[in-house]
């Protein structure tokens, strides 16, 4: 390959840039006061040139807070030259425009411009999702009756908070008047500013040593090399074209046929080592309701991640910087006005479901192609926000609930964890019952609801609340109307499901979407999560793994031989010889 | 006073006999016994008495670095073992944080699942359960408890972990689960989670209590076979074993807390960095190790060895809620493979040709270019005397790997191996940047001091990179880590969860949490039979904003803890914030989450360094042709050779040198002058400084 710097140096410049945007989430994950950054870590930290072309990332930040970066930049870039406004030393920007590279409102950016003698050479940015926005209801998740933008939260088109340096005070004030529990969120926004301005300050320190032009070669450099690296990756798949269509909840529980089991569909063309990517045949977009998608910022990302998981793997190709190179072969079409493009002002703000069900859809298609690189269906997630109000003022606490993978090639699925394009953490049942008035019940694996395969899926868990006080809870989930699909012969897996069981003993099945809603102290709410697909004929399992899963109490001695064909005799063995002849009578 | 540390490596184990009265150093490297370490040990023992005239006897103390408990965790070999948790909670060590710990691979196994300390079938919950405050909000179920005890003991499980939720608030649940299980089952190791780590998040605590089960067993069994072994060949005197915080402790300790030495092996390394950096007036410091596979990179201020970021230590993937030294190891080392990528990008590790077949140069069928060959194609090592010339490296065999590279790359030989050179030392930099630079430490002013067999060809150049000007070369670099092990005391640790905020901090209360704990430290001391004179108690804080979810480490005074020995607490704290991230909430209130005291106890060990005077002239023993990056440009310098003890004390000599001995070499880059110090250090200081 041609290069442009040499390539020993090359690496020691692509290794300092990988160490900024470290230090930059590093230092915003220790600096920040909500659940939501420093726990599930629901932030990114990338730096770009001066195009919004992303030249490293931090690799703590979810995929779905660094992804969105260049958009972000592009937007903020585009809002400034068409109010003919300048970028100058000393600003920061803020910027949650969803129609303009952000991947919803409560994923707020703060850029910092790098300059260079005199010119404009990059933008350290942070990204991270904010515990409240200012929407109708408080929390910035689980807002799934949103009806258009507006009602979102508010809105932050390229804003100065910072204007030649000089704090611009009146902004701030506006946030500190309209966000619900300022003092967290605020504090987390100024701790997204510093951690910028260091990322600016190290990549300034950077162009300094070396100067732009090498510098700019050097992550030209990286980004061909990245390019290259994705180019014979899609270069090994067979062309052709492949199509998977699955289907989202949107809003069991509504009357209008428009609002529920939305299909998602996605056809995929591979010609040579270029990848299209269309979204026709997926549903019209829900005007009043908010789990349309925007094209940039959450489709595109779900698209990149699930392509590169699958294409790229960590696991087996290593580390592969993620920049603006490893997106070059691949395009992107969604019908404007689909829920995968939709036109302002229709509502986004719950678009983190449906996304993921995109990244399931395209892994869905790409399957049959790569067969040993995918898992089955995945289990989609589910975000609660909790809300209330003690003595000391209101509250909100926001817990994003784990899905569960598909079996694989080879291993069973990952079990309760973050799927695809999400990859955030709990909270600590000691954190939340030290600083909030809930109590977590239990937190556990599912028993017998595994996806049966000869790689079995990934489980759900369980998790229970209770509230210790009045309050509320919304929540923004899907995933319990259809399973997760099962694959190569393996039986789908199961559902999510959510009940909430009253202090006076009554129980209620809940949809996946509830708008906030008022709980009384003693109310429980019980989140199943779903078990990803089966992976492969389930009577192919080995029956010693069977015999594992009998003995962890996963599934039991009935679910053994009629989903697996395999007999677990009185010492808790397996017996061989009656397995062998229930499988062949199968 | 006879003292003798024994460091046990994978490949070596390294002994070091000090005579403190006559301030006599013996030192003597035997084969590791991965099997059986003991027997190592002791053959080591034996051989170094001979070599040094005394019998085992005369030995007071022994030191001691083990990786036993390190490699059970590494290779998850361990005991079975169990665990008793909250009914409703089976699952805490398996669902763990939730997240992957790679974002983009479907294939990626999560340790935690795939290779679990705790198979779930041996996981049992119990009726019982406590509030935030330590209240109970439901009594323990005894006999429940004492069904799943005997369970357990029937299905064969070796060692017990109880594990209950807010038992770092009130430990009283763990403990009579621990009683009872005791009862059930003698012959098994139990231990709680509040008393291996009494700190909230209870994935981590669980984790780290369920790796102290696993590994409990084996190292214990492992001390007790040590000591007995020991005892035959006629040792009298103590046992201390290195503990990851970087003290020793007894074995009885070890057994009680086995998880105490997973890093026992490595912080013997810093330890020694900085003693030796101690003695010349170099109390900040930064030790780079590096060996064949591997760099481990310490941070010494004000003579302290820094301690890890809380939650940001792991071991095998799994987090360790333990204090530790803070050791940041990266792939890169002597055998460290340079490589073009599939992408065509350039790579030098982590992957490592190891020992077996090791590079190219070593002539024992390596056949990938490593950073040892780049070294030997530029000039910086001698082939004809190699460690001492105990080895002779190929030159050839090295020249043609690196050149196969250079023409894959369409550059130079020397382009090539000065290029692995510079990117290897650009990576090294790059974590010392991370230990330093990134939290707010400017690395100018600190002495970067380099061994292991390798840290003293690169910590001149790794220095430059990072605008270090003084670089310090102990005298055996080799055998630093054995050294470390004489230079410590005995160290324990008591911790509480404090939860107290500014403006509402119960003074009385506070004082007491302190006082408790070192009334407990001082029962530990007792035991040891440490005189009063001899015990000192650090105090120490996390602190944090209210709200946030890292602390960090401030010293808190001795002495009653009024507000206004607290309101210096305070202002440390902000202090300390802004220096680290670069910003400080000032109008936030602060919260101290947990307390700790580090009770040190003072034991006999190694003083002063010996010093030595030699007199002469720099008579180089060879000369060669040896390639070094100035500016730019690589250049190519006659470079004397010179036998590392014959070289006169206390007299400059510029660069470019190289300077060899037994168990390594020295590269004095061009640009760098050099002194052999009193105390046998190399001492090399930048012209341009």
């Amino acid at each position: 390959m041609q290069t442009r710097v040499d390539p020993f140096l090359a690496a020691v410049i692509h290794g300092a840039l990988e160490n900024i945007a470290i230090e930059m989430g590093h230092k915003l994950m220790r600096m920040s006061y909500s659940s939501i950054i420093r726990e599930s870590e629901d932030f990114g930290t990338a730096l770009t040139d001066a195009t919004g072309r992303q030249l490293c990332e931090c690799t703590m930040s979810t995929p779905l807070q660094s992804g969105p970066i260049p958009g972000y930049v592009e937007g903020v870039l585009r809002e400034i030259a068409g109010r003919g406004d300048e970028i100058r030393p000393g600003d920061v920007f803020m910027h949650n425009d969803a129609y303009a590279g952000a991947s919803h409102g409560p994923d707020v950016g703060f850029l910092v411009p790098i300059f260079h003698e005199g010119a404009l050479a990059g933008f350290s940015v942070t990204t991270a999702h904010h515990l409240d926005i200012g929407a109708l209801t408080p929390g910035s998740c689980g807002i799934v009756d949103a009806v258009d933008a507006y009602a979102e939260g508010l809105q932050f088109k390229a804003v100065r908070v910072y204007d030649e340096g000089r704090k611009v005070e009146p902004v701030w004030q506006i946030l500190r008047s309209n966000i619900r529990i300022a003092d967290l969120v605020v504090g987390d926004m100024e701790a997204q500013v510093a951690a910028a301005r260091i990322g600016a300050e190290r990549y300034a320190a950077l162009l300094d040593q070396y100067g732009l032009e090498t510098l700019t070669g050097a992550y030209e450099d990286l980004l061909d090399y990245s390019e290259t690296m994705m180019r014979d990756a899609i270069a090994a798949v067979p062309d052709g074209t492949y199509n998977a269509r699955t289907h989202i909840d949107g809003y069991l529980d509504s009357d209008d046929p428009a609002l529920k089991e939305l299909p998602i569909e996605v056809t995929l063309t591979i010609e040579g080592s270029d990848i299209h990517v269309d979204l026709t045949g997926t549903a019209p977009q829900t005007p009043n309701k908010p789990i349309n998608m925007p094209l940039v910022g959450t489709v595109d990302c779900a698209v990149w991640l699930t392509l590169r998981s699958i294409l790229l793997d960590s696991d087996k190709f290593g580390a592969i910087p993620q920049n603006a190179g490893l997106t070059r072969p691949i395009t992107i079409h969604a019908p404007e006005g689909c829920l995968a493009n939709p036109i302002f002002p229709a509502p986004v703000i719950a678009r983190f479901c449906p996304g993921n069900a995109v990244a399931d859809t395209v892994m869905k298609a790409i399957a049959p192609a790569v067969p040993q690189q995918v898992s089955a269906g995945i289990g989609n997630l589910r975000v609660m926000a909790f809300s209330g109000a003690t003595a000391a003022g209101p509250w909100v606490h926001m817990e994003i609930m784990e899905g569960a993978y598909g079996g694989r090639y080879g291993k069973d699925g990952m079990d309760a964890v973050d799927t695809l394009y999400a990859n955030t953490r709990n909270n600590p049942v000691e954190d939340i019952e030290s600083h909030l008035p809930l109590r977590v019940l239990n937190y556990e694996l599912r028993e017998n609801v595994a996806g049966p395969g000869q790689w079995r899926g990934g489980i759900g868990s369980i998790r229970s609340f209770e509230l210790l006080e009045d309050g509320a809870v919304s929540v923004e989930g899907d995933g319990q109307r259809f399973d997760p699909w099962g694959f190569a012969g393996g039986a789908d897996g199961s559902p999510a499901n959510v009940d909430l069981v009253q202090a006076d003993g009554r129980t209620e099945a809940l949809p996946s979407k509830i708008p906030y809603r008022q709980l009384a102290r003693g109310d429980r709410i019980t989140a199943y999560g779903p078990c990803g697909g089966g992976y492969g004929n389930p009577l192919l399992r080995a029956p010693e793994d069977v015999l594992d899963d009998v003995l962890d109490g996963l599934i039991d001695d009935a679910s053994a031989r009629e989903k697996y064909g395999v007999v677990i005799g009185a010492t808790r063995e397996v017996d061989l010889a009656e397995t062998e002849k229930l499988r062949a009578s199968r | 006073m006879i003292v003798l540390g024994v460091d046990v490596g994978g490949t070596f184990t390294d002994l070091i006999l000090a005579d403190l009265g006559k301030q006599q150093l013996t030192v003597h490297k035997t084969a590791s016994t991965p099997a059986n370490p003991a027997i190592g040990v002791v053959a080591g023992l034996k051989a170094i008495c001979d070599k040094a005239g005394i019998a085992v006897a005369d030995i007071d103390s022994l030191f001691h670095g083990t990786t036993v408990g390190t490699n059970a965790m590494l290779e998850h070999d361990g005991a079975v073992t169990g665990m008793v948790t909250n009914e409703g909670f089976r699952d805490v060590l398996h669902i763990g944080r939730h997240q992957r710990p790679q974002h983009y691979s479907i294939m990626q196994d999560l340790p935690w699942q795939n290779r679990p300390l705790i198979k779930r079938r041996f996981r049992h919950t119990v009726a019982g359960r406590l509030d935030a405050q330590g209240g109970e909000l439901a009594p323990l179920d005894e006999d429940g408890l004492r069904v799943a005890a005997r369970t357990m003991r029937e299905a064969g499980v070796e060692a017990v972990l109880v594990g209950f939720l807010f038992s770092y608030v009130n430990p009283a649940h763990e403990r009579r689960a621990a009683e009872i299980l005791r009862e059930e089952m003698p012959e098994a190791f139990v231990t709680t989670s509040s008393d291996v780590a009494p700190q909230f998040r209870e994935f981590e605590r669980f984790t780290t209590g369920a790796m102290s089960a696993f590994i409990g067993p084996k190292v214990r069994r492992y001390i007790t076979e040590l000591q007995g072994k020991l005892t035959d060949q006629g040792l009298r005197g103590e046992l201390h074993v290195m503990t990851s915080s970087g003290g020793v402790a007894t074995p009885q300790m070890i057994a009680e807390k086995p998880a105490s030495t997973l890093l026992s092996g490595l912080v013997a390394g810093v330890r020694g960095g900085a003693w030796v950096g101690s003695h010349i007036g170099a109390d900040r410091l930064i030790t780079l190790d590096i060996g064949g596979t591997s760099a481990d990179i310490g941070i010494v201020r004000d003579g302290r060895l820094a301690e890890a970021d809380a939650r940001s230590a792991s071991i095998a993937g799994f987090p360790v809620m333990l204090p530790m030294i803070d050791i940041h190891t990266i792939g890169a080392g002597g055998g460290s493979i340079a490589y073009v990528d599939r992408g065509g990008a350039f790579r030098v590790g982590p992957e490592s040709a190891g020992a077996d077949p090791g590079p190219a140069a070593y002539g024992h069928g390596g056949d990938l270019p490593t950073v040892t060959d780049a070294n030997l194609v530029l000039g910086r090592l001698a082939p004809e005397n190699f460690l001492g010339g105990d080895m002779t490296l190929d030159a050839e065999a090295a020249r043609s790997v690196i050149t196969r590279l250079a023409d894959e790359l369409g550059r130079t030989p020397e382009e090539t191996a000065e290029g692995a050179l510079t990117v290897l030392n650009s990576n090294m930099a790059n974590a010392i940047r991370s230990r330093t630079v990134q939290k707010g430490i400017d690395p100018r002013d600190f002495t970067l001091s380099g061994f292991g067999g390798a840290g003293p060809l690169h910590a001149a150049e790794v220095a430059g990179m990072l605008g270090v000007t003084r670089v310090l070369i102990p005298p055996h670099p080799g055998i630093t880590s054995a050294l470390g092990l004489l230079t410590a005391d005995l160290e324990y640790h008591a911790l509480r969860t404090a939860f107290a905020v500014k403006g509402g901090v119960d003074h009385p209360r506070l004082t007491h949490l302190f006082d408790d704990m070192e009334a407990e430290l001082n029962a530990i001391f007792d035991r040891d039979g440490v005189p009063a004179d001899k015990r000192r108690m650090l105090r120490e804080g996390d602190l944090r904003y209210v709200g946030q979810g890292y602390e960090l480490k401030i010293d808190v005074p001795d002495g009653p803890l009024d507000a206004e020995a607290l309101e210096r607490v305070w202002q440390d704290f902000h202090d300390r914030h802004r220096a680290e991230y670069g910003h400080a909430f000032e109008a936030s209130p602060i919260e101290i989450v947990t307390v700790k005291v580090r009770g040190l106890g003072e034991v006999e060990k190694l003083g002063a360094p010996p010093e030595i005077a030699r007199e002469g002239t720099f008579e180089p023993v060879g000369q060669g042709r040896c390639v070094f990056r100035v500016g730019e440009a690589l250049e190519t310098f006659e470079t004397p050779y010179f036998d590392r003890a014959t070289l006169p004390t206390d007299r400059d000599r510029p660069g470019p040198a190289i300077l060899l001995q037994t168990d390594s070499t020295t590269v004095v880059p061009p640009g760098w002058t050099f002194r052999v110090d009193r105390f046998a250090n190399v001492l090399m200081t930048r012209d341009d400084a």
